[in-house]
């Protein structure tokens, strides 16, 4: 006994080598890595705090870089949704162009482009439409513009690439309509209260109708072709003189959510107008 | 001994952090690791009982693999190392000049004989390091580069290290 404890204490550097050794390979060669242990990790408690320092600390050095990244990350996104959007542009243009030949033998002597509005407004008294097209698309002023819906306005201006519309929604604006199924027709004028409705005045007192009926265009402007929706009868009262009615009319156009529309051009405007002008002189 | 105690134990913490926070992110062109916290046990005083040695080691090692999370594998070269480190210094010492410094710095050795003793150590601990790493995977050439490698990155930052850590108080008296 008295021989071993020697021994240990001459030896004890050996053993505390061997017993840290030993501990160091039950370690290596006896920890799963898969299921390593939460204090031999760097998943305890200190390391896991250290590490987070750190990353607060070195997060910042790489910012630059990852601007970097992300901006141009960003602006490839953008590039994909823009060209997404024309594509889409491209097919809603599609869409109506099938709808209008497929709905309407009206519109003979017409013919029309698809153009975008990307400017509108509703809540103003003079409203205009901006649209996506211009000259360069055959888009001039006195043409009627068409939404899926009805009447929407009449180009005023027009650039290479742009052109202003005024709405239906504007007082400067009349528009020659008519019930539809009768022969006599009244000007619609918006009076600048609700953007839902607008007003037929000088409608003949001896015209039948009913709350409910259907106003179109008359086709006596040029502008538009005879027989396009422009809203229903909502309610109708007499005017100061008494010979004729005046009728609040329903707009079938909902004029907040304007998105595709159509620019009718008439081939024969110019001559008519010409021919007009002429007549009265 | 209580100071050089306190002095020891914020040079571990120290190396220890540089080691995880810094130099464990370093792979210089693919197979250079720097292993600066050996430098601890470089510096560990040579009056240091074995016992203690071997102690301080294990833990440094312990420590480092905890971070770096290699259970095991720095806290087994660690100690073996701690073990060769009187050894290895013997074999350099010429048998006549029993005069050696207590804390092996560049200052105290001399130059000649501190890049002898540094770089021996961190050749035997690279060797080590990587011959265990390789017990789980095995491949001769890519092993000598890796020690080779490492060994000479490790050795120079050492140096560095050295030449920044202020001369002991007793030897400028």
């Amino acid at each position: 006994m008295r021989n071993l404890l020697d021994f240990l204490i001459k030896h004890h550097a050996w053993i505390f080598f061997i017993v840290y050794v030993a501990i160091a390979c039950i370690l290596l060669f006896y920890s799963n890595p898969y299921q390593q242990s939460i204090y031999f990790g760097s998943a305890n408690e200190v390391s896991a705090k250290v590490y987070e320092t750190t990353d607060k600390i070195t997060g910042y050095f790489g910012l630059r870089e990852a601007n970097r990244v992300l901006s141009q990350r960003n602006g490839e996104l953008e590039m994909e949704v823009l060209q997404l959007r024309r594509r889409l542009q491209k097919y809603s243009y599609e869409l109506a162009m099938d709808t209008l030949t497929a709905a309407d033998s009206v519109l003979c002597p017409y013919s029309f482009v698809v153009a975008q509005v990307i400017n509108n407004s509703v809540s103003r008294l003079n409203n205009y439409i901006t649209l996506d097209k211009g000259t360069a698309d055959g888009v001039c002023p006195e043409m009627g513009v068409v939404g899926l819906n009805g009447v929407v306005g009449i180009v005023t201006v027009a650039n290479e690439h742009n052109a202003v519309a005024i709405s239906v929604l504007n007082p400067k604006l009349r528009l020659s309509c008519k019930v539809k199924g009768t022969d006599c027709f009244g000007s619609l004028v918006w009076d600048g209260r609700d953007s839902r409705y607008a007003v037929l005045e000088e409608m003949p007192r001896h015209v039948e109708f009913e709350p409910g009926d259907t106003i179109v265009t008359s086709g006596y402007s040029a502008v538009f072709p005879e027989g396009i929706m422009v809203g229903t009868i909502y309610a109708y009262s007499k005017q100061k003189d008494d010979n004729f009615y005046a009728m609040q009319v329903a707009l079938s156009t909902d004029f907040s959510r304007l998105g595709v529309v159509r620019v009718i051009h008439n081939a024969e405007q110019a001559g008519r107008r010409q021919l007009e002008k002429e007549a009265s002189r | 001994m209580n100071a050089s105690f306190i002095r020891f134990f914020f040079l571990s913490l120290l190396m220890v952090l540089l080691q995880v926070v810094v130099f464990n992110h370093i792979h210089l062109f693919g197979i250079a690791i720097p292993l600066v916290f050996i430098y601890v046990i470089m510096k560990l005083p040579l009056s240091l009982s074995t016992v203690w040695v071997l102690t301080v080691s294990f833990l440094l090692g312990l420590a480092v693999d905890i971070f770096s999370n290699t259970p095991g594998m720095n806290a087994l070269a660690c100690t073996i190392l701690a073990f060769v480190r009187r050894p290895v210094l013997s074999l350099y010492l010429q048998h006549g000049s029993d005069y050696v410094a207590d804390e092996p710095s560049m200052r105290s050795f001399g130059m000649g004989l501190f890049v002898r003793y540094a770089l021996s150590l961190t050749l035997i601990y690279c060797l080590l390091l990587f011959v265990i790493e390789s017990f789980f995977m095995f491949d001769a050439l890519y092993l000598v580069l890796r020690v080779v490698c490492s060994t000479l990155l490790t050795f120079i930052l050492i140096l560095c290290f050295d030449s920044l850590s202020p001369g002991r108080r007793e030897k400028r008296l």
